[in-house]
């Protein structure tokens, strides 16, 4: 509270750039310890918007204009607020509280360990429990009589950085770990990420050995030898550096570099040439602004996004996953993974490969268990990755958000093999920069012992598997022969595609509005139910030929309260502010996101579209989720009487006026 | 599946001999015929594929489940099934054909009146390559013969594809290679043969030409009414000869008016009613460019004429003229007698200019994306290269003219005016489209049928000339892709509106392959007057026969009959895409990974059956219900009414 310098500028104009709104609206801005909260003037919709400070990752304050000072926030998940405030002084609180928030320099000051959730203690602990990486190399058969657990790495004695349970060679003595990982930069020696069942080929990671230009560590390759031997199906491995091959030269001289292959008998060295942190970036950064673009030309546009270089670098990564899965599925050949340090491409290069590798990590809960595997135990620099904290600018980088893009591009190839859907992608992206959750937080494993974050905070999991009928993509079959066993993307340039749905929010509030994928949801739950009415009806026919029935037992409460509550990208906020803020209590999203959304002007530009909209409704459409919603029932009201019973279960009271507004 | 671990983007890499080097080609042989038990290749006319032979042409389709049996026997034959009245002109064997995906291929081809049929029996499923001639545009003798004695041909078609053969040299010089036999009947017209079309004798259930009948159309939009009129002033085609012979103008400019208007427009093309909207009464009218000149003439006929367009429509007070033409061009028409109204005579009138360009820059256009996408997608700059042909800008430029269309209409209930030049090309695209936005009726099958026939056939948009069917002169400077165009934008709104198209995207490739195939009647002949002179109607087959025979395989699963809605769409160019499912279709790399139609259909099947059940179980509740509470009256049953699970 101690950086609140005001807590309240009324008379504020607001205007939400990035879902294209283009009249500002006037209300009041609030700041509070977690939030920058909007609230419009205008009585009827009252509409709110919620900032997470965490959120926030640049506060810009251009020149003042007459009408009074601007600031111009831009968000992590590629949002942008524009705020016009009259007094200069004003302006100059709110900057200098907002700059200070949203950077906090101590974890303490993070949202997730701020507040006192009334949850109890067991359901925190169970919070934690419920993705268990062990149940997952159990799963795959681990350990085995070629890979066992090993507790060298136990109090995270050999390597900080890695988590303290690993798998490694079965042959693989303790000496011969801490002789491989003395070799490794920061001591990163190869470790099990993934174990194919069907070839016995195995998926491992490292860092790069500190070779220079002639070290070499008889353990080091003693244990890639160990690596080749626990999979009797093959006489080499490959040995996959994900860097461009000139830059792990340049490696070489600061004592680094990469695996000679006359030293070490049997491997196949791979460059693969992702590029590096910051080539990310500024990639990012280019594609940002290509998106932010106003009305380009096509020829704005189209070079823009080619030289951004953005689908180039997310294609590489691609490819990195498809040579590993090909190695292990087709070829039979185990894979040691690793970049320069092993927490950045090497995540993004293994976790691809067990994507495509197992249709386990197509799942919901089966990406859960891969992202907390590949990337948080295995010291994935989330805090400084993501800048959780006041740092260093230039160790931030869009790492995860190229993973998450490659499960998305991937998902608009193969749409059937995957149970989540792009919600759910987007979702995790948030939580990852939101910090909302202890999940992401700190930078390893015992980072996060050291915080004893398990008692201070919850994890994100459980959260997101609560809302999972919001997160189900209705094409996915587990039972189709695309859905099951390796994926075989196609890598050819017009394969990929910008993702409109997480760097466009201009255009992710215009249509196209029908989305199949909301409309085969709402098929299937319709499904859902007429098979419960089957139930019922069955049950009561047995009932009415005289046989006994309990009639409870056909009461029974759906599971689809999540479903029609309002869409929302971000995190719950904790339930001990709704009280507070005052404002129709709200219980749900709002990191960032806002009540009626956003009005539109009722002089409709060309350039903004229309929705489906009967003869009739003139007004001007509203380009929100509830709308679209609400067309589809009325759509699906067309093709069937059932639909009825949709209506009146619990829904969110908000919603039905949203929708009514908005009609 | 192969053993390799190379990837392609490794390139350099590929040729190093401890990476096997795959061009995916023969994982997606097999993933292929995984899928064609599953769904349909994307096109009747499928190339390069393995596809047995029952996928090989629609008529086959056809009657594909009373002759599976059959079609299995003859899979191993060289031969093609042939159409009725389809006779074999030649066969080779040892003919290689260069596939650019797989390679070189040796096989036997097949020559007849209607297809070049190519079959590769090393290859397991037997390779099929099965051409209608119609799609070809040009044949080329490649070089002279090489030193192994080798002809080779190029043929370029017009479905954004080129094909490469060769064979040995003739030994008897006497005889004529194959490709001579084909040039032949793959330029009817050229070499004064019959197009197949006039030939082919398939009987459909359905006779595809009463699809369209111009006055019951009108008669569903309303017409005639207080202010529109039918008239049969061009029953002979006197006033127009590329106009339909019924049409609607306003009540109150008798026929004598009309021919003086008709002086004053190019080609005597009149501004008449193509669409009206059932509320407003607000019209999408469309005609030719004024023959202002370079003295600016003007026409008092004309300007009254227009003035009653935006009388008949007593919501509005001006009326919109929308030239499809960049501004510059509709000036430099003026040197040869063209132009545009100006706003001095049309009092109440506004011009507005579309920036929608001629039919020589779309069809360079056109090629350069060919070059771009055939047969390989360059690596590298992809996106540039897709730039620097324009194709997309020029799809966004006909989109947003069509959607400032519906929006006057709609929106500002105002009368509009639509015209290019001649007013067959560049109108009827726009007005097409603005229908297809205003008026639900046009998104289903057969309203989209009623939709061609009318904006497109009867308004005569010249096929015969734009498409060259039958015709050898491949560098004809008439030939154009604007209908491609247009079905494209068609493509585009279906992505925008997933739900609201009767129709599905094999509907719009097929039209599209039947646009060239030349076994259709359909888009033969340049006009109607020509249709009616050469019998069209009564000696071919329309194209509408055979789709409407089958509509299962072009049903949109998702449709949902938004009849009322008006769909506007984005025509901002992130929201455009490159329809990679036509112009990269023979590519076998870009094929669906995975049947999405199939398990829409799916989905809905089942809460279809399971609606079915449910309903079947609830009468039978009813029915004991009521029975029961005779004999067992105050029974907790009785209380239960209609069931209510949810919560």
């Amino acid at each position: 509270m101690e950086h609140l310098r005001t807590p309240k500028v009324e008379n504020v104009r607001f205007l939400d750039r990035s879902s294209g709104q283009r009249k500002a609206t006037i209300g009041t801005l609030y700041l509070s310890a977690t939030h920058t909260i909007f609230v419009e003037n205008n009585p009827e919709s009252r509409k709110e918007t919620w900032v997470l400070h965490s959120m926030v990752s640049s506060v810009e304050r251009p020149p003042t204009i007459p009408a009074g000072s601007q600031l111009i926030l831009r968000c992590k998940d590629f949002r942008v607020f524009q705020i016009l405030i009259p007094q200069e002084r004003d302006c100059l609180d709110v900057h200098t509280s907002l700059v200070r928030l949203s950077r906090p320099e101590k974890y303490s000051e993070l949202y997730c360990l701020s507040f006192n959730p009334n949850v109890n203690k067991l359901e925190r602990e169970e919070s934690w429990n419920f993705i268990d990486i062990m149940a997952d190399y159990k799963r795959m058969g681990v350990p085995n009589n070629l890979w066992v657990a090993t507790a060298a790495n136990s109090e995270y004695r050999v390597c900080d950085t890695y988590p303290s349970e690993l798998f490694v060679p079965k042959t693989a003595t303790p000496a011969i770990i801490v002789g491989s990982s003395r070799f490794r930069s920061r001591g990163r020696f190869p470790a099990l990420s993934y174990f194919h069942q069907d070839t016995l080929a195995a998926v491992c990671r490292c860092s790069q050995p500190l070779s220079g230009f002639s070290g070499r560590c008889q353990e080091d390759e003693m244990m890639l030898q160990m690596l080749m031997k626990s999979n009797p199906g093959s006489d080499y491995i490959y040995v996959v550096d994900t860097r461009p091959k000139l830059n792990a030269m340049a490696n070489r001289a600061a004592g680094k570099g990469y695996e000679n292959e006359d030293h070490y008998t049997n491997i196949k060295l791979q460059f693969i040439g992702i590029e590096n942190i910051h080539v990310m970036r500024s990639s990012q950064q280019k594609m940002i602004d290509v998106g932010e673009m106003r009305s380009p030309s096509m020829t704005d546009f189209l070079y823009g996004l080619e030289n951004s270089g953005w689908l180039k670098h997310i294609k590489a990564i691609l490819d990195a996953g498809l040579f590993i899965a090909r190695a292990v599925a087709d070829e039979g050949v185990s894979v040691l993974v690793h970049c320069s340090d092993g927490w950045d491409r090497t995540a993004q290069a293994c976790s691809v490969a067990s994507i495509l590798l197992d249709p386990y990590y197509r799942t919901i809960k089966g990406l859960m268990v891969l992202i907390e595997k590949d990337w948080v135990c295995f010291g994935h620099k989330f805090s400084h990755r993501y800048a959780h904290l006041d740092g260093d600018p230039k160790e931030v980088s869009p790492v995860i958000d190229q993973f998450l893009e490659c499960v998305w591009q991937l998902s608009e190839q193969f749409p059937c093999a995957f149970e989540f859907n792009e919600r759910f992608i987007i979702a995790i992206h948030t939580h990852v920069y939101s910090s909302q959750y202890g999940t992401f937080l700190g930078n390893c494993q015992k980072e996060r012992r050291d915080m004893r974050l398990r008692e201070r905070s919850h994890s994100v999991w459980p959260q997101l598997w609560k809302d999972r009928a919001e997160y189900t993509n209705p094409l996915y079959k587990a039972e189709l022969s695309q859905s099951q066993g390796v994926l075989r993307p196609n890598t050819t340039p017009y394969c990929f595609k910008m993702w409109k749905g997480l760097y466009n929010h201009t255009e992710k509030s215009t249509p196209p509005r029908q989305s199949p994928a909301d409309f085969l949801s709402a098929v299937r739950e319709e499904s859902q139910q007429l098979e419960e009415e089957l139930t019922n009806h069955q049950e009561r026919i047995a009932a009415l030929t005289g046989k006994p029935i309990t009639w409870e037992k056909i009461e029974v409460p759906r599971r689809r309260t999540s479903h029609l509550r309002q869409t929302h990208s971000g995190p719950d906020p904790p339930t001990t502010y709704t009280d507070t803020i005052t404002s129709p209590a709200q219980d749900n999203g709002h990191t960032l996101s806002s009540k009626p959304a956003n009005q539109k002007t009722p002089t409709q530009d060309l350039s903004l579209t229309l929705p489906l909209r009967p003869h009739t409704q003139l007004k001007s459409p509203n380009p929100d989720d509830h709308s679209t919603r609400s067309n589809l029932e009325s759509g699906m009201a067309d093709l069937s009487s059932c639909s009825s019973s949709r209506r009146d279960n619990g829904k969110d009271p908000n919603l039905d006026e949203a929708v009514f507004i908005t009609a | 599946m192969e053993k390799s671990g190379s990837i392609d983007s490794l390139g350099s890499k590929r040729s190093s001999s401890r990476h096997p080097s795959v061009d995916s080609l023969s994982s997606s042989s097999t993933s292929r015929s995984d899928r064609s038990a599953q769904a349909k290749p994307p096109s009747g006319m499928s190339c390069d594929s393995v596809a047995t032979s029952a996928d090989l042409s629609p008529e086959l389709r056809v009657k594909r489940k009373t002759a599976a049996k059959q079609v299995l026997r003859n899979s191993n034959k060289e031969e093609p099934q042939l159409l009725p009245n389809e006779t074999v002109q030649d066969m080779a064997q040892d003919v290689t054909y260069f596939c650019p995906f797989i390679g070189a291929l040796r096989g036997t081809v097949t020559v007849t009146n209607y297809r070049l049929f190519f079959k590769c029996m090393d290859r397991e499923p037997a390779f099929v390559l099965d051409l209608p001639l119609g799609v070809v545009s040009r044949v080329e003798k490649i070089g002279s013969a090489s030193s192994r004695g080798d002809v080779s041909y190029g043929l370029v078609c017009k479905d954004i594809r080129n094909l490469r053969f060769a064979h040995k040299q003739m030994e008897d010089t006497l005889r004529k290679s194959i490709f001579e036999v084909l040039v032949k009947f793959a330029f009817p017209v050229s070499n004064g043969l019959q197009i197949f079309a006039l030939e082919y004798g398939q009987v459909f259930p359905e006779n595809g030409w009463k699809v369209y009948d111009a006055v019951s159309e009108y008669k569903r939009q309303g017409i005639p009414n207080e202010s529109w009129r039918i008239t049969k002033v061009n029953d002979h085609y006197e006033v127009c000869d590329t106009y339909p012979s019924t049409l609607a103008v306003p009540v109150n400019i008798p026929d004598e008016e009309l021919k003086r208007v008709a002086a004053f427009r190019a080609k005597g093309r009149i501004p008449v009613l193509s669409w009206i909207h059932p509320e407003s009464q607000a019209t999408v009218t469309r005609c030719s460019q004024p023959m202002v000149g370079v003295n600016g003439k003007r026409s008092k006929e004309d300007e009254k004429y227009l003035q009653a367009i935006m009388d008949a429509n007593a919501q509005s007070h001006k009326l919109f003229i929308f030239d499809a033409r960049p501004s510059v061009n509709a000036a430099a028409n003026k040197m040869k007698g063209g132009g545009f109204e100006s706003e001095d005579a049309y009092q109440n009138a506004e011009l507005v200019f579309l920036d929608i360009h001629n039919i020589h820059v779309m069809r360079e256009s056109l090629r350069k994306l060919k070059d771009v996408v055939y047969p390989n997608v360059e690596d590298s700059h992809w996106l540039s290269n897709l730039e620097s042909t324009h194709w997309l800008e020029h799809i966004k430029l006909i989109m947003a003219g069509a959607l400032r269309i519906a929006d006057k209409v709609e929106s500002g209930k105002t009368s509009v005016v639509v015209h290019c030049s001649d007013g067959w090309d560049r109108t009827a695209q726009l007005t097409s489209l603005a229908m297809l936005m205003l008026d639900g009726y046009y998104r289903t099958i057969r309203g989209f049928e009623v939709l061609l026939e009318k904006e497109w056939l009867s308004f005569g948009h010249r096929f015969q000339l734009r498409i060259g069917h039958g015709d050898k002169n491949h560098t004809d400077a008439d030939r154009s892709p604007v209908f491609i165009q247009f079905i494209d934008c068609v493509w585009q709104l279906t992505r925008q509106f997933p739900a609201a198209f009767e129709f599905n995207e094999y509907f719009l490739v097929t039209i599209l392959d039947h646009l060239y195939s030349c076994l259709f009647g359909t888009f033969l002949c340049n006009s109607e007057q020509q249709r009616l002179k050469e019998e069209v109607p009564k000696r071919t087959v329309s194209l509408w026969a055979y789709i409407n025979s089958q509509l299962e395989e072009f049903t949109n699963p998702l449709y949902v009959n938004y009849s009322n809605h008006v769909l506007f769409p984005v025509v901002s160019l992130r929201h455009l895409e490159l329809w990679v499912g036509y112009y990269i279709r023979w590519n076998p790399r870009m094929r669906p990974q995975e049947p999405v139609h199939q398990r829409y259909k799916e989905l809905l099947a089942k809460r279809a059956e399971l609606q079915k059940r449910v309903d079947e179980l609830q009468r039978e509740v009813t029915n004991r219900s009521a029975s029961s509470s005779s004999e067992r009256a105050g029974s907790p049953t009785r209380s239960i009414t209609p069931v209510q699970t949810f919560v």
